[in-house]
């Protein structure tokens, strides 16, 4: 390891060392264990290099040009929550701010009967059982550096449970809040899933701060879907301009059970999302659906790794892109069909739109089939808006700049209709469109 | 109302028009024949303000306004509207939004008011009934998946919505069956006006025994070799292009 990446890697773990979390309780001594493996992991990760080939298109060296440190306070910083609120969203709402739990700015009341939403830590100090019993199991081994730190950090973060064939009277929504108006924080929630058989729940979850911060989300989650359990599952990263997000999601998922995801990436300076989805029974589907924009400097990384290990599993991805400015993005998508995987049904295709000649996209869709009868496809188009359609609507009397916007979201209506949530839907609708605003009224070359 | 003058055009070095001139005023219909590669839809193209033609040379105003210094969309403002040969599809954007967004930037340049969903609703639901189209074209996306003859349908839709001053139709008629070319021709009809005036681009007379000229003109190698009434359309179709080549040569 070069002496520039071992420097920050000290820093980190001195960083970690003096918050070392103390043991909710006695006999905790598992959550002792995975924190002390996971430290030891961290001096022989290092830091991610582009040699890699899961890193080959994303840098880190913007991300440790910083000094985050870890947020040691209990106390959280003041927010308003109520800028960060979508209208008319009927939802229970558990709130985080800087990776821990903030009750007070939560409103959890009336949860059904076998539904558990909260703090993670919570939940270790008062019933340990489900996390004693599941964390870790879905991520396994961390494959970088900052899994490592986050397990060996790990504290606080959501929590959910539903019970056999129960379901929330609402949709969940989970505001992850980053504030960091003095330091430049790094915060690590570490987020639990488990719905078991047949449970069914909806899953809301917002990554946002104030703008101008500078703070780096390094997070990671795990979902347990067990047979016949149906998670649909919206989130939408719309963070500061300054700031850094790095988030694994592990899903587990069992017989039949349905997991859909909506992603919708709107960004940070710099963020990476990690999808790994591993099919533990036959007929579980995957919907997977995601949609960035990335302008200014920023730089958006996704990350899919599905992996059909039993017979007759579906998953269907569908990611797109919308590039402005000098804005990059990483598409690398994975399919793995093992032998034992016949029947899969496994698609991915990821379509991008570059508005101007400086945004750069490096998209890489993989298909790895070892068994037979199987359906399977992927692939990835990048283009650019095409004059003829521009024509057209500029003929009707619509300027360039609202042609170019109208066009966009036409290319991005595709995702967003994935989302019947209508507050969130517009809102993110609302939010491309803004991005998009100066982008396209500044001239496709620009 | 449109006075064309001495027009030259060129294509990536190419000339298409070479000197073409045309004077049309309101309430009139002109007719534009000629045969394939005569400069029919480069006209049709540089009188809307679509990019890669190089002006070289002439003149075109609008009641009195250079056209040409215009963009595509002030043109539009100012009234001019090009219903397309081949309308382009627009995947995700929808046809109610289009038209509605459309119509609004037209008002705005105009300085009215905007057309609210409701206001836009009542406005188009009268205009549909003439192309014998109904309002789920107006939820579906922009000419996607529509067959050759809704496209064309929403295109004159989309001309008695916007009531343009002048009405260009490029090749309206092709690839339409007889059913849809008297749709489409009866829409064109009910919107001819003493305030309008139409300019219909066609390679086949046939369009012409529904949309009825008040004049018709021939362009050949880029230039009008000749103009007349209906009765030199009748005359094209009976003797062919050819017979024209023939003359002017002699």
């Amino acid at each position: 390891m070069s002496a520039s990446l071992a420097l920050p890697l000290e820093r980190y773990r001195d960083s970690l060392a003096q918050v070392q979390p103390q043991p909710a309780g006695a006999s905790q001594s598992w959550l002792a264990q995975h924190r002390h493996e996971a430290a030891q992991n961290l001096q022989r990760l290092g830091f991610p290099q582009r040699r890699q080939e899961a890193w080959r298109y994303t840098s880190v060296d913007r991300l440790l040009a910083h000094e985050f440190a870890q947020s040691a306070g209990e106390t959280l910083p003041d927010i308003d929550l109520q800028a960060f609120l979508l209208p008319s969203l009927d939802v229970h709402r558990a709130v985080f701010v800087n990776g821990r739990f903030a009750p007070a700015l939560s409103s959890l009341e009336g949860l059904s009967p076998g539904v558990t939403v909260g703090s993670l830590k919570q939940q270790i100090a008062h019933n340990p059982i489900v996390p004693a019993g599941w964390l870790g199991k879905a991520a396994g081994a961390p494959a970088h550096v900052f899994s490592a730190m986050n397990t060996a950090a790990m504290e606080d973060g959501l929590f959910i449970h539903v019970v056999q064939g129960q379901e929330p009277a609402r949709p969940i929504e989970v505001l992850h809040l980053s504030s960091a108006p003095a330091a430049a924080v790094m915060a690590q929630s570490r987020n639990l899933v488990l719905l078991e058989a047949g449970a069914r729940a909806t899953l809301i979850e917002r990554y946002a701060s104030p703008d101008g911060s500078l703070y780096f989300n390094n997070s990671m989650s795990e979902f347990f879907l067990q047979d016949d359990a149906d998670l649909e599952h919206y989130r939408l990263q719309d963070e500061s301009l300054a700031a850094y997000h790095l988030h694994s999601l592990f899903i587990h998922q069992h017989e039949r059970s349905h997991y859909r995801n909506t992603g919708f990436a709107l960004g940070a300076a710099w963020s990476r999302a990690e999808l790994t989805i591993d099919f533990l029974g036959t007929s579980a589907v995957a919907e997977l659906d995601g949609l960035y924009v990335t302008g200014e400097q920023q730089l958006s990384d996704t990350h899919l790794d599905i992996r059909h290990a039993v017979p007759g599993c579906v998953s269907h991805t569908r990611y797109k892109g919308l590039l402005h400015g000098r804005g990059r993005a990483v598409f690398d998508g994975r399919i793995e069909v093992k032998p034992r995987a016949v029947k899969s049904d496994a698609h991915l295709h990821n379509a991008n739109l570059l508005l101007s000649r400086n945004a750069e996209v490096d998209t890489k869709p993989q298909l790895e089939i070892h068994a037979d009868d199987v359906r399977c496809s992927h692939g990835a188009t990048v283009g650019q808006l095409d004059p003829a359609q521009l024509f057209y609507l500029r003929s009707r009397g619509i300027d360039a700049g609202a042609a170019r916007r109208l066009l966009c979201l036409g290319f991005a209506g595709e995702i967003l209709e994935r989302c019947p949530v209508a507050p969130l839907r517009e809102h993110v609708e609302a939010a491309v469109a803004a991005r998009l605003a100066q982008a396209t009224d500044s001239g496709a070359g620009a | 109302m449109l006075n064309i003058d001495r027009l030259q055009v060129s294509v990536d070095g190419k000339p298409i028009l070479n000197g073409t001139d045309l004077k049309v005023q309101a309430g009139e219909v002109h007719a534009i024949m000629g045969p394939n590669g005569s400069g029919k839809s480069t006209l049709a193209h540089v009188l809307a303000g679509r990019d890669g033609y190089t002006v070289e040379g002439g003149a075109v105003t609008l009641e009195g306004e250079d056209l040409l210094a215009l963009a595509a969309e002030e043109r539009a403002h100012r009234g001019v509207f090009l219903a397309m040969q081949y309308p382009v599809e627009l995947p995700g954007v929808n046809n109610m939004v289009f038209m509605k967004t459309a119509l609004n930037a037209l008002r705005a340049a105009r300085g009215e008011p905007a057309l609210d969903a409701v206001g836009f609703m009542q406005r188009v639901r009268e205009k549909l009934a003439l192309v014998e189209m109904d309002e789920r074209f107006l939820k579906r996306n922009v000419n996607a998946g529509f067959s050759g003859g809704e496209k064309k349908r929403n295109e004159i839709l989309q001309m008695a919505v916007l009531e343009p001053k002048l009405a260009i139709l490029d090749e309206t008629d092709s690839g339409l069956d007889i059913d849809a070319l008297r749709v489409v021709a009866d829409g064109v009809n009910t919107l001819r006006s003493p305030e309008r005036a139409m300019i219909v681009v066609t390679h086949y007379q046939r369009l012409l025994d529904y949309i009825q000229p008040d004049f018709v003109h021939v362009l050949a190698g880029g230039r009008i070799v000749r103009s007349g009434d209906r009765t030199l359309a009748l005359e094209l179709e009976e003797k062919g292009y050819g017979w024209l080549e023939q003359e002017d040569a002699a």
